[in-house]
C-alpha cells in the first residue's frame, strides 16, 4: 500500500516538474491586457480582437465585488518590469494615477480623432471610450411616481430618510463621484452632503452591485450606482427604475472606460493595435449593445433604445484629468475620516 | 557516512533548521513587511486602526466560540463512533475548508434579501459575519478533534469504557482532545482577521478591511505593512495566554499515543443521534449559505457557461493546487524532522508558522510581485509563472502540512534510527528505504489537503497569476459584480459540487487506506 502511494507522490511531483518546465513565459503574438472593467463585458470584445487579429488576449480581469486588492497595485508593484501591455480602465480615475505615478506610457491612437477630448487626457496617457453614467436606482415598489428622486441631493431628503444607500466611496466608481462632487460642489458643501447623508439615516454598503441588489429586494427605496449595475437589474425583472440625476442643475457623472498603454511594457506594438481596436466604433457599438448598456461617446455610433444618448444626458462639468490627484488626496484624509466615523 | 542516528540527537541543528524553515515559508511576506519600517512616519498604523481591530476581535471570538460549541462534540462523536451517512456527511462538513469564504458571506445575503428580512437580522452585520466564519472554523475544529479522537490509544479507550460505560469514554476522549479542538478554535479566530471578504459583504468591517482599503483605494503599501504586522503582534500578545495553556499539551497531543490507535465503533445510540448531530451542524453552518448561493441557478442554469470558465481554468485550478500541495508538504518536512522530538521546538514552529498565515494573502502575493520586478527577465519562469503562484500559495499553507507531518513523524520509533546506524545503513538509504516510505501516505494527505484548500484561495491568485490563469474561483469571483445572479449562482453551485466530490474522494480513500493498513 505504501508502495503505491509513495508511486502517487512521485507521479505528482513528475506532473508539477513538467507542467512548470513546459511553461511559456511570452509570445510575441501575444498583449496582455489588464481590465477593470467587468469580464462578462470585456471578455467578449477581447474575443473579437483575437479573431480580427489573431494575436491572442491575455485578460487579467479585477472586480469590484468584496473589493480584491486590485489590479492597480498590481501595476503598481511591476511598475519596474510590467507585465501588461495596455490597462483598460472602467473609470478615467484609475487611468489618471496610474500616468501621476509614472505608469502609463502616451498613446495618441488614430481611432480617437473623433471622440469628444473632453473625455481623454490631454496628454494621450489615456484615452476615454465608451461611457456609464452614476444614476439614482429607486425601488418602484417603494416610491411612488410623484416621489421619484430627481437628484443626488434627494438621498440627504427627509422623504428617503434611513431609506437611502451609497457603495463604499473609497472604492470603485463611488470613489470617483466623490471626488467629482468636491470638485463640482466645492469642498464644503461636498463634506455637508456627505454629513447630511448619515444624519438622514444613510447606509454605506460594499459595492455598487450591493446597492442594486438591496434596492431591488426593497431594504432601500433608493441609492446610487452605475448604468450598468442598474440594467442588470432591469434584465432580471426586478422593480427599479433609474433617473439621471440633476438635469436641471450640476448634471449627472459621466464615466468614460479610459485605454490606457503600459510604460515599458512587453508587448507595445500589440498593445497599441489592441488600444485602436477598443476604441473603434464598433467597439462602442457593441458595448452599447451589450448587458453593460454603455452610452457611446461618438453621436454618430448607433446604439439601441434603452441607452441613452450623451446628447439626451446633462453631463456634469468635471476636469477628469486632475480628478485622479483630488482622489488620492481625499481618499487619505475627509472619505477614510467619514467612512471610518460611519460605517457598521 | 552521516548517521541515520544523527536524526534522533539533541543539537543546535534543530533550531537552526526551524527558523531556517520559518524564513522560507515567510519569505514572499518579507519584502512588503520591510517597507513597513521605511519611510519617516515611525510606525504610523492610521487613525481609528484600533476600532476596527476591536471589530476584529469581536468577530474572530465569536467565531471561534461558535465552531468550538458546533465542531468538537460533532468531531468527537465522529472520532469515537461508526454511524449511518458519516461518510457522507463530514465531506459536506469539509466544504467550507475548500470554498472561498466569500461565497458563503454572498450566500447569507442573498437568502437574507430572499427571505425578506431586515438588514438587522442574524445573516447580516456583526452575526451574519460571525456565521460565515464559523463554517470555516466549525469544519476546522471538527476534524482537528476527529483526528485527535482517532490517535488515542485504543487501550486507553477500553479502560474508559470498562471503567464507566460510554459516558466516561466520551469524557476522557473529550479531555484528551480538547487542547486540538482548541488550537483549531484559535486558527478559526486567527483566519478572521486576516480576511476582508465576509465582513465587507455583510456589512461589518474589521481589521482586515482597513488593510485592504490602505491598498486598494491609498495604494499605501508601508501603512499596509505596519497594519498586517499590528495584527501579527496583537494577535500573538492575545493568544500567547491561550498557548500557554495548551502549549504543553498540544505539543504532546500532535503526536500519536500509542502505536495501536482505537478504532471507531458502532452503537445503538449514536446510530440516530450522530446522523443527527451532524446534520443539525450542517444546516447551521453550510445549508443556510449554500441555499442562499445557488438557489437563483434553479431559475437558470448557465450550463454553458460551465463549461467554458472550466474548460478554461480546471488545468490551472489542478495546477495549482496539486503545486501548492507539493510545496507545502516539501517545505514541511524538514521543519517538522528537526522539531519533532523537541517539544518546544514543536511548539515554537507552530505558533511561528500560525503567525505566517495570519497575515493577510496579499502581504505574501504584493511581495513576490516586488521581488519579481527587480528580478531579470530570464528569471521569469521561475518568477512569473504558474509555478510562482502555487510556491507563494504552498508556503502560506506549510502550516497544514506541518501539522499532518508532525503527527506523522511523532509515530516514527526513535529506535528504527538507532538500529538502522548500529547495522551500518547509511542516512540516505535510512530515508530512502525506510522513513519516507513511512511517511508516504501522511505526505499524500498532505499534498491532496493543501492542495484542495489552496483551490480556494482567490487574493494570491488574483494578484499573481499569469495573464490569462486564472483559477476557477477568480473565474466565479471577477464575474460576480455584475453577471445575472443566475450565472454567479450556476458558477457557485458547480464549484461546491466539485468540490463535495473532492471532499467524498478524499474521505472514501482516507477510509480505504485505514482499513487497508489495519489489515
Amino acid at each position: 500500500m505504501n508502495d503505491r502511494t509513495l508511486r502517487v507522490v512521485a507521479a505528482l511531483v513528475g506532473l508539477v516538474f513538467v507542467s512548470s518546465c513546459s511553461e511559456s513565459p511570452d509570445a510575441r503574438s501575444e498583449v496582455v491586457i489588464y481590465t477593470s472593467v467587468d469580464e462578462i463585458f470585456a471578455r467578449p470584445i477581447a474575443a473579437r480582437f483575437e479573431t480580427e487579429t489573431g494575436i491572442r488576449v491575455l485578460l487579467v480581469p479585477d472586480t469590484e465585488e468584496t473589493k480584491s486588492t486590485g489590479l492597480l497595485n498590481r501595476l503598481i508593484a511591476e511598475r519596474a518590469r510590467p507585465q501588461a501591455d495596455v490597462f483598460w480602465s472602467g473609470d478615467p480615475v484609475r487611468a489618471a494615477i496610474l500616468k501621476s505615478r509614472g505608469i502609463s506610457e502616451p498613446y495618441q491612437s488614430p481611432q480617437a480623432e473623433d471622440l469628444p477630448t473632453l473625455y481623454s487626457d490631454a496628454d494621450g496617457h489615456w484615452t476615454g471610450f465608451s461611457a456609464r453614467a452614476r444614476v439614482l436606482i429607486y425601488n418602484t415598489d417603494l416610491v411612488p411616481e410623484r416621489e421619484q428622486p430627481t437628484s443626488v441631493m434627494d438621498l440627504v431628503d427627509p422623504r428617503f430618510r434611513d431609506r437611502s444607500a451609497i457603495a463604499n466611496p473609497l472604492f470603485g466608481t463611488t470613489s470617483m463621484h466623490a471626488a467629482a462632487l468636491f470638485q463640482v460642489l466645492g469642498p464644503e458643501r461636498a463634506r455637508e452632503f456627505f454629513e447630511r447623508f448619515i444624519e438622514n439615516g444613510g447606509t454605506i454598503v460594499s459595492s455598487n452591485g450591493e446597492v442594486r441588489r438591496r434596492v431591488a429586494a426593497g431594504d432601500f427605496a433608493i441609492g446610487i450606482t452605475d448604468t450598468d449595475d442598474f440594467n442588470v437589474a432591469l434584465l432580471e425583472g426586478r422593480p427599479v427604475r433609474a433617473v439621471y440625476p440633476d438635469q436641471d442643475g450640476m448634471g449627472t457623472l459621466v464615466i468614460p472606460n479610459a485605454a490606457v498603454l503600459i510604460a515599458g511594457a512587453p508587448n507595445p506594438a500589440a498593445g497599441r493595435r489592441f488600444i485602436d481596436f477598443v476604441l473603434r466604433p464598433e467597439t462602442e457599438q457593441a458595448l452599447a449593445e451589450s448587458e453593460a448598456a454603455q452610452i457611446p461617446l461618438r453621436p454618430s455610433v448607433p446604439a439601441p433604445e434603452r441607452v441613452a444618448r450623451l446628447s439626451e444626458i446633462r453631463a456634469m462639468s468635471v476636469n477628469y484629468t486632475t480628478l485622479g490627484d483630488e482622489l488620492e488626496d481625499l481618499s487619505a484624509g475627509f472619505l477614510a475620516d467619514w467612512v471610518a466615523r460611519n460605517s457598521e | 557516512m552521516i548517521s541515520p542516528a544523527a536524526l534522533e540527537r539533541p543539537g543546535h541543528w534543530r533550531t537552526i533548521g526551524v527558523i531556517a524553515g520559518v524564513l522560507i515559508v515567510s519569505s514572499p511576506a518579507l519584502p512588503l513587511l520591510q517597507l513597513a519600517f521605511d519611510g519617516s512616519r515611525g510606525f504610523d498604523i492610521g487613525a481609528g486602526f484600533d476600532t476596527y481591530l476591536a471589530r476584529s476581535f469581536k468577530v474572530g471570538i465569536g467565531a471561534s466560540a461558535l465552531a468550538l460549541v458546533l465542531g468538537f462534540p460533532c468531531g468527537l462523536i465522529a472520532g469515537l463512533y461508526r454511524f449511518p451517512s458519516q461518510n457522507v456527511l463530514l465531506a459536506l462538513l469539509a466544504l467550507p475548508l475548500l470554498v472561498p469564504s466569500f461565497l458563503w458571506a454572498i450566500g447569507l445575503s442573498m437568502l437574507r434579501i430572499e427571505l425578506g428580512l431586515s438588514p438587522e437580522s442574524l445573516l447580516s452585520g456583526a452575526l451574519g459575519t460571525v456565521m460565515a466564519f464559523a463554517a470555516l472554523g466549525t469544519g476546522l475544529v471538527l476534524f482537528a478533534t476527529l483526528l485527535a479522537t482517532r490517535a488515542l490509544a485504543a487501550r486507553a479507550i477500553d479502560a474508559a469504557r470498562l471503567a464507566g460505560g460510554e459516558l466516561n469514554v466520551l469524557r476522557y476522549a473529550g479531555r484528551a482532545t480538547l487542547p486540538a479542538g482548541a488550537a483549531a478554535c484559535l486558527l478559526a479566530g486567527l483566519i478572521s482577521f486576516a480576511d476582508p471578504g465576509p465582513g465587507q459583504i455583510l456589512g461589518y468591517s474589521g481589521a482586515g478591511t482597513q488593510i485592504l482599503v490602505s491598498f486598494a483605494a491609498l495604494f499605501d503599501f508601508e501603512l499596509a505593512a505596519r497594519q498586517s504586522l499590528a495584527i501579527t503582534g496583537i494577535v500573538l500578545l492575545g493568544a500567547m495566554p491561550l498557548l500557554w495553556i495548551l502549549g504543553r499539551h498540544l505539543s504532546y497531543a500532535l503526536l500519536p499515543q500509542s502505536m495501536e490507535l482505537m478504532r471507531p465503533r458502532s452503537h445503538a445510540a449514536v446510530s440516530g443521534s450522530g446522523p443527527f448531530l451532524l446534520g443539525l451542524v450542517l444546516m447551521i453552518t453550510l445549508a443556510l449559505p449554500l441555499a442562499g448561493l445557488v438557489w437563483p441557478a434553479f431559475t437558470q442554469l448557465w450550463l454553458e457557461r460551465i463549461a467554458e470558465v472550466a474548460a478554461r481554468t480546471a488545468g490551472n485550478t489542478l495546477f495549482y493546487g496539486i503545486t501548492a500541495g507539493v510545496v507545502a508538504t516539501a517545505v514541511a518536512i524538514p521543519m517538522v524532522i528537526c522539531a519533532t522530538r523537541t517539544p518546544r521546538l514543536r511548539l515554537a514552529l507552530l505558533v511561528a508558522l500560525m503567525l505566517v498565515f495570519v497575515l493577510p494573502p496579499a502581504v505574501g502575493a504584493l511581495g513576490a510581485i516586488l521581488v519579481a520586478s527587480a528580478a531579470p527577465a530570464w528569471l521569469d519562469p521561475v518568477v512569473r509563472s504558474r509555478f510562482t503562484v502555487a510556491v507563494v500559495l504552498g508556503l502560506r499553507l506549510t502550516p497544514i502540512a506541518a501539522i499532518i507531518l508532525l503527527r506523522a513523524m511523532g509515530a516514527a520509533p526513535p529506535s528504527w534510527a538507532f538500529s538502522a546506524a548500529i547495522h551500518g545503513v547509511g542516512l540516505m538509504t535510512y530515508l530512502r528505504k525506510l522513513l519516507m516510505p513511512f511517511l508516504a501516505r501522511p505526505v499524500a494527505v498532505s499534498i491532496v489537503l493543501v492542495g484542495l484548500v489552496a483551490t480556494a484561495d482567490t487574493t494570491t491568485v488574483l494578484l499573481l497569476q499569469p495573464p490569462g490563469r486564472d483559477s476557477f474561483p477568480v473565474a466565479v469571483f471577477t464575474v460576480m459584480a455584475n453577471a445575472p445572479e443566475s450565472m454567479v449562482a450556476s458558477l457557485s453551485l458547480a464549484y461546491v459540487v466539485a468540490g463535495a466530490l473532492a471532499a467524498s474522494a478524499l474521505a472514501i480513500w482516507f477510509n480505504t487506506e485505514r482499513s487497508g493498513s489495519g489489515r
